[in-house]
């Protein structure tokens, strides 16, 4: 193979200019292991962000209220609010709800299978709602029912929830290979609470949990007044700005002794939820993109360099039956291995980093099939960025080689 | 063996013109052993690189073993200096991060041949120029004349035709250029034909001919000068005229 006929002599005259060589492996390396952790971690917020909720997200909208003063009465008001917002039209649905998937609150319950367990082996998102939240949310209900009527307490009541609709993560982790529907679970006493339904996914509000708990909620049939709960309507989507335009104005009108604290569509909630993950996968980018440029620009001065300092070496090679092909190989050939070995060493190091990541911080292990990209991002980043110094490298005459020095 | 007619080469700049060499016909036959002299900046060296397909000629016509080289592309200019031509530099010319044995094989790499067929050619130059046992040896590790020897190992492992020698001897004291002077001689015997390019009278006249070029004309000192020679001196230099 052509493109292999100066391995030989190219390791011979690496191995007499070490230094030079060296420093451009070990940035070829660092390279190498700081671009694939960062390509990872990109992933890793790509996927975040795209985590999906189980809501309808394009047709809902979040309205926060804050009470000045006592909210005596805030159950009354709050039906009433649920009223008059049910009445804007192209509303076609309003609960109130003590949290949202991506909000900025979280209520979490430990759970069981067995009464009075001191150790809930499951913890769980729990959210309250005493309006058709199924419904609303656009969550798809895969088996048993919604809740009925007589079914809903007050958050004020001190009685617990008969039944609940548990999420199909949750489901499965506390009764796996088994009908879910009618089994009794318990947050931390006696009272049994029944599953009445299961729906296909219900993300909870953060990360709380961790990774493997993303889906793990229940919905408890808990009626919910202004304050700590969200006004959540679904809406035709595409009205929902001019929706959320009228909102101020029909919540004034039940009472003025409140402040509209947010309101947003769920799309904007989305968006600001995931901000930081966003900024987080920009600046890995913009830092891998600068590291990647770096270190293109080492190869070409490198290159630049060695073509200089062999000039007359390549119009002997020429003299000798060189091509300019030949010349341009030779170079490429040259920083192959280079990058090569930078490559084989950054993996090494991309490992370690990786190791020192999860030791430091929730990061998953750095999947192998990343590693492969990131070899082909340099191998390919060397052979651009030697082009320039090879093409000029050929241009060299033979004719140099008569020169006297 | 190698046949000009008319060659000239011209190196033009946007202000200047410079003839190297004008019309310059000449003939060099198998076996021969000739000698190209000449004063400094008379055109010696462009002939050298045009001989050896260094340089390409501005007009004329240039055959090298049967070949018309004058409308070769680089590939074949190479291909054909590759396999024909074997060098001679005055400062040797041995890249210096490679040992002898990696130098010798640099030309044969680029011919393509098999690794085992390199290595016994490799083998027996060294051999043949006494050096086979400083294979491992680095150019910095040698005299002057080993380096000379090792540099005409790698122009005749090959198997070339013509050996161009560019004042082989200048960087040389007498004993190494004697030595090196017997190594082309026996192998101008053995049927390689060697063109040497020098200055000094004694290397010359130890050649079977000599062509005398001064301000890029040649003169064929053993059959007279059957050209026009010009003024002795450098290639004239003058502004162009279109």
């Amino acid at each position: 193979m052509r493109f292999l006929v100066d391995t030989g002599p190219i390791l011979f005259s690496l191995r007499r200019h070490r230094t030079a060589a060296t420093l451009i492996v070990l940035q070829i390396a660092l390279t190498c292991a700081i671009v694939c952790n960062a390509i990872f971690l990109i992933r890793e917020r790509l996927v975040r962000m795209d985590r999906p909720s189980g809501l309808v997200e394009d047709e809902l909208l979040r309205v926060r209220l804050a009470g000045i003063g006592t909210t005596e009465g805030a159950q009354a008001l709050t039906k009433r609010d649920l009223d008059a917002l049910a009445a804007i039209p192209g509303v076609k649905s309003v609960v109130s709800v003590n949290m949202v998937p991506f909000g900025t609150s979280s209520w979490n319950s430990g759970v069981s299978t067995i009464p009075d367990d001191p150790k809930s082996p499951m913890n769980v998102a729990t959210y309250l709602s005493g309006q058709d939240l199924v419904g609303t949310f656009g969550l798809n209900l895969i088996a048993g029912r919604n809740f009925q009527p007589e079914e809903i307490l007050s958050f004020e009541d001190t009685a617990e929830p008969a039944v609940a609709i548990v999420s199909k993560a949750t489901a499965e982790r506390l009764f796996p290979n088994q009908d879910p529907l009618g089994k009794a679970l318990y947050f931390g006493s006696k009272h049994p609470t029944r599953i009445i339904g299961v729906v296909e996914l219900l993300a909870r509000p953060n990360d709380w949990g961790g990774r493997d708990a993303v889906g793990c909620s229940v919905i408890l049939p808990v009626r919910m007044a202004f304050g700590p709960a969200s006004y959540i309507l679904r809406v035709d989507t595409d009205r929902r700005e001019e929706i959320l335009a009228q909102v101020d104005a029909v919540l004034e009108q039940n009472s003025a002794s409140r402040i509209l604290d947010s309101k947003f569509t769920y799309t904007a909630l989305r968006r600001d939820y995931f901000q930081q993950d966003r900024s987080m996968a920009w600046l890995m980018f913009v830092v891998s993109a600068a590291l990647l440029v770096i270190t293109a620009l080492g190869v070409v001065g490198l290159a630049s360099f060695w073509v200089q300092q062999r000039r007359r070496q390549i119009g002997i090679r020429r003299a000798l039956g060189a091509t300019r092909g030949d010349i341009v190989r030779y170079f490429q050939t040259e920083n192959f291995i280079l990058a090569t070995i930078g490559i084989v060493l950054g993996m090494a190091l991309a490992y370690g980093l990786n190791l020192v990541l999860m030791d430091k911080y929730e990061v998953e292990r750095l999947p192998a099939q990343l590693l492969p990209i990131g070899a082909l991002l340099l191998w390919s980043l060397g052979q651009v960025a030697v082009l320039g110094p090879a093409l000029r490298a050929a241009a060299i005459p033979p004719a140099i080689a008569t020169r006297t020095v | 063996m190698l046949r000009m007619k008319d060659v000239s080469k011209v190196y033009r700049t946007e202000v200047i013109e410079t003839h190297a060499l004008r019309e310059l016909s000449l003939e060099v036959r198998e076996g021969e052993f000739v000698a190209v002299t000449g004063p400094s900046g008379s055109g010696k060296t462009t002939f050298l690189n045009i001989a050896g397909l260094l340089e390409e000629l501005t007009s004329g016509t240039y055959t090298l073993d049967g070949v018309d080289v004058s409308s070769l592309d680089d590939r074949a200019r190479s291909r054909l200096r590759n396999e024909k031509i074997g060098f001679v530099f005055q400062s040797f010319n041995l890249i210096p991060d490679l040992d002898l044995f990696a130098n010798v094989d640099v030309p044969l790499r680029y011919r393509g041949l098999s690794r085992t067929d390199r290595h016994r050619r490799i083998a027996s130059a060294l051999e043949r120029v006494g050096l086979g046992s400083r294979m491992k040896h680095f150019p910095a590790e040698l005299s002057g004349g080993q380096q000379q020897r090792a540099a005409i190992a790698r122009a005749i492992a090959g198997g070339p035709k013509l050996l161009l020698a560019d004042e082989p001897t200048g960087n040389l004291d007498s004993a190494m250029a004697r030595e090196v002077m017997q190594l082309l001689e026996e192998l101008n015997a053995q049927g390689t034909v060697v063109v040497i390019v020098t200055h000094d009278p004694e290397i010359a006249a130890r050649a079977q001919r000599n062509i005398h070029v001064v301000a890029g004309i040649a003169a064929d000192l053993e059959r007279g000068p059957a050209l026009v020679r010009a003024p002795a001196g450098a290639a004239d230099h003058h502004q162009p005229t279109a």
